[in-house]
């Protein structure tokens, strides 16, 4: 059992905040690490490469250095994509942890060459009842032009713990949407760094999160503006009940030399129990005055006006909420365009209300 | 009668694409000119050019006003030679009141201190004749004003400024028809036999308020016919189709 | 396009007096450099052991591992107490010439007679003038400087003096328990309004000293005060700190406005502590200007413990060459149907830096809490610094939380506007700045408003306003 400390700002606080990294105790860093074999990749896509030969993990933040050596040295999933198709195919990577595979550290580099287009879908899920492990780390180089869909789910159970390290960067024209969908584990981490380098690389990201029980996420996302016109916007909008918490770092980082750039950060959290806890550090930082950036923050419970609307059509409480939560993630989630995938998704909001 | 404004070949880049391939226009003291044409032809940019935008970029030509080269010129020493715009879209300013702020440009436009109490009452007198809610002026200028208010707003600061030539960019769009008279009311208390006025639109209702001068038709960049008042009136039922 | 909007014009600021004092500590904190300051300060015996105590707690504490460089602050190098040829005063008459006309030039007696209902007014270490209007003193009303409240209201001061503010608080607070003197101790009596502000303004002459003023408000139930605080400083080559302590106590219903226009010179830390404790359907605003120092770190708090209390924020700063303003504000919510509003506005220009920080914290009784707050930061130049760090902590569902930040620069097109109708550039620039900071200066007094102007210098006067 260890206690670990993961997950630092780019800007200290305050020590009293308990922001400026997260610290959390219990957590069994497996020592030996099994194979993992229950991974299944599938898709239309016929023009992408997929090997192993993936290369040295050098992030600029990343959860913690233990982690991310333990993902250097031992990961029993290394998969890397190389994509070379120019209209959007999609490939679905979907790794299932279960008692006889319980332990997953998956090493996931995509590279979008000039001009492709593409999504790759990435699922992790458990059994029920298995406690389970997860650390990854993600990594997405766009080339000039290319344009990638991302989509990361996390069904893991609320025993598993998960720990996710992000890294994108972008060259020239480039684009990625990246969606995160973060449900599951007891604690689900994660740090997520967009490097915008090349002049007009863009990246949306949109993030749903619902947290039950004891659930906490803690949510680290970071976008450097560094080329020239690049835009920047992210979008999380969350939902947490009984006495799950949730602590959000957000920062938007204009960089010298960013002329004209953008950068949004918008993060809705919706209460929906006087016990759940909602920890917001939305963060601007600016070295470049020819820029637009923009942050707002927002944190109550469920509109009631709404409520008693829906109510009123004859939905019973827990139908109208589920109704809301629903149209709360919506827009999100419509970037979803695999309906099977989409409607897991759904399904998993409406048993997570249950 | 006497030159006003000449424009003399005119070409505007916008964003490195050429909008403008060639203007010819003269405006004499005295005279109201529109310029019509369809949404993209150029319309707003040739206003701006005028002003010196510097987000709009002038390749070739010249801008003559009162004999003087004012092609070159920066927006407000053009400003302050006597020519005014009505704005399509009105920037919003927080923090500074209407009647400061055109307390502030009039004594700038005249090189003289203004006299208070004549200021104020002069305004009052406009801002009666235009139909505008006093409160306004004590509110930021532009700042949550409606699309008619802002409108109204950058008329009254055309009579208090009293330009000698006053462009007019699509200031009747998105207006009703009781805002749209008050305009030309306004236009009408404005002009006289020593300046001149410029309307940009793009559609025909302004004008049957209004006797104009000359009809300009402005497509892709260039001026392809000018007329009379009855060339607004074929426009008006035929469209522009004819001209592209 | 390149914006450049005039320097601060400090010259009024900058008169340095010849550095004459009655006594000077030698530099340093040490256990015997207290116990000095006790005696020249004659302070009773539950002072002196509560300074003694302070400065044990300030050997324990670490410096902020967070914020701003503070490492070219060298404590041994800076005298904390430093006390001026003259005792205290009630006449300007009384006043020596030299620290009279500093508070001239400043305007402080002019704006007595004009405006304001008491002045105190401290030159290094000590207050060297404090009056106020006859039918507050009728009216109970209470307004001296901290030494003389000690000696004359002991139990009133012992009961709240650094009880807001713990000198556990932070390093730089218990700096400030172990070397305080000087600063101003206000008394309102239950319902009594005073309708016209006081003012301290605090003055630092001592080249290589500290400034560690305390200010301890108390206004009764029902009862309401404006109270102004200014500050300055001429320039010197080393540092000079500045580590004063505000502790305001708003009683049930009461209103307090706390205004400051801090303009210390570009050699100052500015490491100050502000808290209030509001109670039940109390208010609590504050207006803040920061202008001056070269780092200053500086963070009012209101503490709502009262169900329906109040506060709102409203601040400014301006960071030009070499100036790093790390400001901001924090509310804690501990009661229900509390609400907070925050509107924070920032300028960086010429390589200045400005930083917003702050918390609002919703604790979990505090339900039907409203809080909103919205900062916007405008920068002037692609060298400077702005940044906006805002700690939101939601304990409790029954709440309306929201927060907004801007940053960006002056709008090319509200420039080629205002230019349209004859503006120069500069004019316009000017005024779209001077609107940017107008939401803040109409909080102030006029006269405070025009100097806070006059600071940003846009040449406007006269022309506008």
């Amino acid at each position: 059992m260890e206690k670990l400390k993961l997950n630092e700002t780019p800007v200290r606080t305050s020590r009293n905040y308990n922001m400026n990294n997260i610290k959390l105790e219990n957590i069994e860093i497996p020592a030996k690490i099994p194979s993992f074999n229950n991974v299944q990749i599938t898709g239309n896509n016929s023009k992408v490469s997929i090997d192993s030969q993936t290369s040295k993990i050098n992030l600029k933040y990343g959860l913690n250095k233990k982690l991310l050596e333990q993902l250097d040295l031992y990961a029993n999933q290394k998969l890397k994509l190389t994509i070379d198709n120019k209209t959007n195919k999609e490939t679905i990577i979907n790794f299932k942890l279960d008692e006889k595979e319980p332990i997953l550290l998956d090493n996931i580099e995509i590279n979008a060459n000039e001009q492709t287009n593409a999504t790759v879908i990435i699922k992790y899920e458990t059994t029920k009842n298995v406690k389970a492990f997860h650390n990854a780390v993600i990594r997405t180089n766009a080339k000039k032009d290319a344009n990638i869909n991302i989509i990361l789910i996390n069904l893991v159970n609320l025993s598993t713990d998960n720990f996710i390290s992000i890294q994108n960067n972008f060259e020239e024209n480039s684009r990625i949407n990246y969606t995160i969908v973060d449900f599951g584990g007891k604690s689900s981490v994660t740090n997520y760094y967009s490097n915008l380098v090349g002049d007009n690389s863009d990246n949306q990201m949109n993030v749903v999160y619902l947290g039950r029980e004891n659930q906490l996420f803690d949510l680290n996302y970071i976008g450097e503006l560094r080329g020239k016109k690049t835009n920047f916007n992210m979008e999380v909008q969350g939902v947490l009940r009984d006495t799950a918490k949730k602590h959000f770092k957000g920062t938007i980082d204009f960089k010298k030399g960013c002329k004209r750039a953008k950068g949004n950060e918008n993060e809705v959290c919706m209460l929906l129990s006087d016990t759940a806890k909602s920890l917001a550090l939305p963060m601007l930082l600016c070295s470049e005055e020819d820029v637009e950036g923009n942050h707002s923050t927002a944190t109550g419970k469920m509109g009631e006006k709404e409520l008693f609307y829906i109510m009123s059509r004859g939905f019973e409480y827990k139908e109208a909420m589920k109704l809301m939560v629903r149209a709360r993630f919506n827009e999100i989630l419509d970037n979803i365009k695999n309906g099977e995938i989409k409607n897991e998704i759904l399904q998993e909001i409406d048993s997570k209300l249950d | 009668m006497s030159k006003l404004l000449e424009i003399k070949n005119l070409h505007v880049n916008a964003e490195e694409k050429e909008i403008l391939k060639g203007i010819n226009l003269n405006i004499n003291k005295g005279e109201i000119h529109v310029i019509m044409g369809p949404n993209g032809s150029g319309k707003t940019t040739t206003a701006n050019a005028i002003l010196n935008n510097p987000e709009y970029t002038k390749t070739e030509g010249k801008i003559i006003f009162d004999g003087q080269d004012i092609t070159d010129l920066k927006t407000d020493e053009i400003a302050r030679k006597g020519i005014f715009m009505s704005f399509q879209l009105p920037e919003e300013i927080p923090g500074i009141s209407v009647t400061n702020f055109l307390k502030y440009a009039k004594n700038k436009a005249t090189g003289k201190p203004v006299k208070i109490f004549e200021f104020k009452d002069e305004l009052k007198k406009y801002m009666e004749e235009l139909n505008m809610n006093p409160k306004n002026m004590e509110r930021s200028l532009n700042v949550g004003f409606s699309g008619g208010e802002k409108k109204k707003n950058e008329i009254l600061q055309m009579l208090v400024l009293n330009p000698k030539l006053a462009i007019l960019d699509e200031t009747d769009s998105g207006l009703d028809v009781d805002a749209i008279k008050t305009v030309s009311k306004g236009i009408k208390m404005f002009k006289n036999d020593n300046n001149a006025v410029l309307i940009i639109t793009h559609n025909t209702k302004i004008l049957h308020e209004l006797k104009v001068d000359y009809v300009h038709v402005l497509v892709n960049g260039k001026i392809v016919k000018t007329g009379e008042q009855d060339l607004a009136e074929e426009i008006e039922e035929n469209g522009y189709a004819q001209y592209k | 396009m390149k914006t450049q909007v005039e320097e601060i014009n400090r010259n009024i600021y900058d008169i340095k007096n010849k550095d004459e004092y009655d006594f000077k500590i030698k530099k340093g904190i040490t256990k015997e450099i207290i116990e000095e300051i006790s005696d020249q300060k004659n302070d009773p015996e539950w002072m002196r052991e509560f300074r003694l105590k302070a400065l044990e707690v300030y050997n324990q504490l670490e410096m902020p591992t967070w914020g701003p460089d503070l490492s070219e602050l060298n404590m041994d190098e800076i005298a904390t107490y430093v006390r001026p040829k003259t005792k205290l005063n009630t006449s300007w008459e009384d006043v020596p010439e030299d620290i009279k006309n500093t508070f001239d030039k400043l305007g402080i007696p002019e704006a007595e007679k004009k405006s304001l209902a008491g002045v105190g007014a401290q030159y290094d270490s000590e207050v060297v003038y404090h009056s106020m209007k006859e039918d507050l003193i009728k009216q109970g009303v209470i307004y001296t400087d901290m030494e003389t409240a000690i000696r004359e209201y002991p139990e009133l001061v012992k009961k709240h003096f650094m009880k807001c503010v713990p000198v556990t608080d932070h390093k730089f607070v218990a700096l400030h328990g172990a070397v305080w003197s000087g600063g101003s101790f206000v008394y309102v009596p239950k319902g009594v309004k005073v309708e016209i502000p006081l003012q301290s303004y605090f003055r630092l002459n001592s080249p290589e000293s500290g400034q560690f003023e305390h200010t301890l408000i108390i206004v009764e139930k029902g009862a309401s005060l404006h109270f102004i605080e200014g500050c300055s400083a001429p320039k010197y080559n080393k540092v000079n700190l500045h580590a004063g302590c505000v502790e305001l106590y708003v009683k049930d219903g009461a209103y307090l406005r706390y205004s400051t226009i801090e303009n210390w010179s570009k050699n100052m830390l500015n490491l100050n502590t502000k808290k209030a404790i509001v109670g039940k359907n109390a208010q609590m605003d504050w207006v803040s200007g920061s202008f001056g120092s070269k780092i200053s770190m500086l963070y009012p708090m209101s503490i709502l413990n009262g169900e329906g209390a109040k506060t709102e924020y409203t601040g400014i700063s301006f960071a030009g060459k070499g100036q790093n303003l790390d400001t901001g504000f924090k509310v804690v919510h501990n009661a229900p149907n509390t609400s907070s509003v925050v509107n924070s506005k920032s300028i960086s220009k010429n390589g200045g830096k400005c930083t917003y920080r702050s918390l609002v914290r919703i604790k979990e009784n505090a339900k039907n809490s409203k809080s909103s707050v919205s900062c916007e930061s405008l920068m002037l130049d692609d060298f400077s610094i702005s940044d906006t760090i805002p700690v939101n902590d939601i304990q409790t569902d029954e709440v309306e939380f929201s927060h907004e930040a801007k940053i960006g620069k002056i709008s090319d097109k509200a420039i080629f506007y205002l230019m349209s109708r004859g503006l120069s550039e500069e004019d316009a620039k000017a005024m779209i700045v001077r609107g940017f900071a107008e939401p803040i200066a109409k909080e102030l007094p006029v006269e405070y408003a025009v100097e806070m102007n006059n600071l940003i210098n846009l040449e406007l006067e006269g022309a506008i306003g």
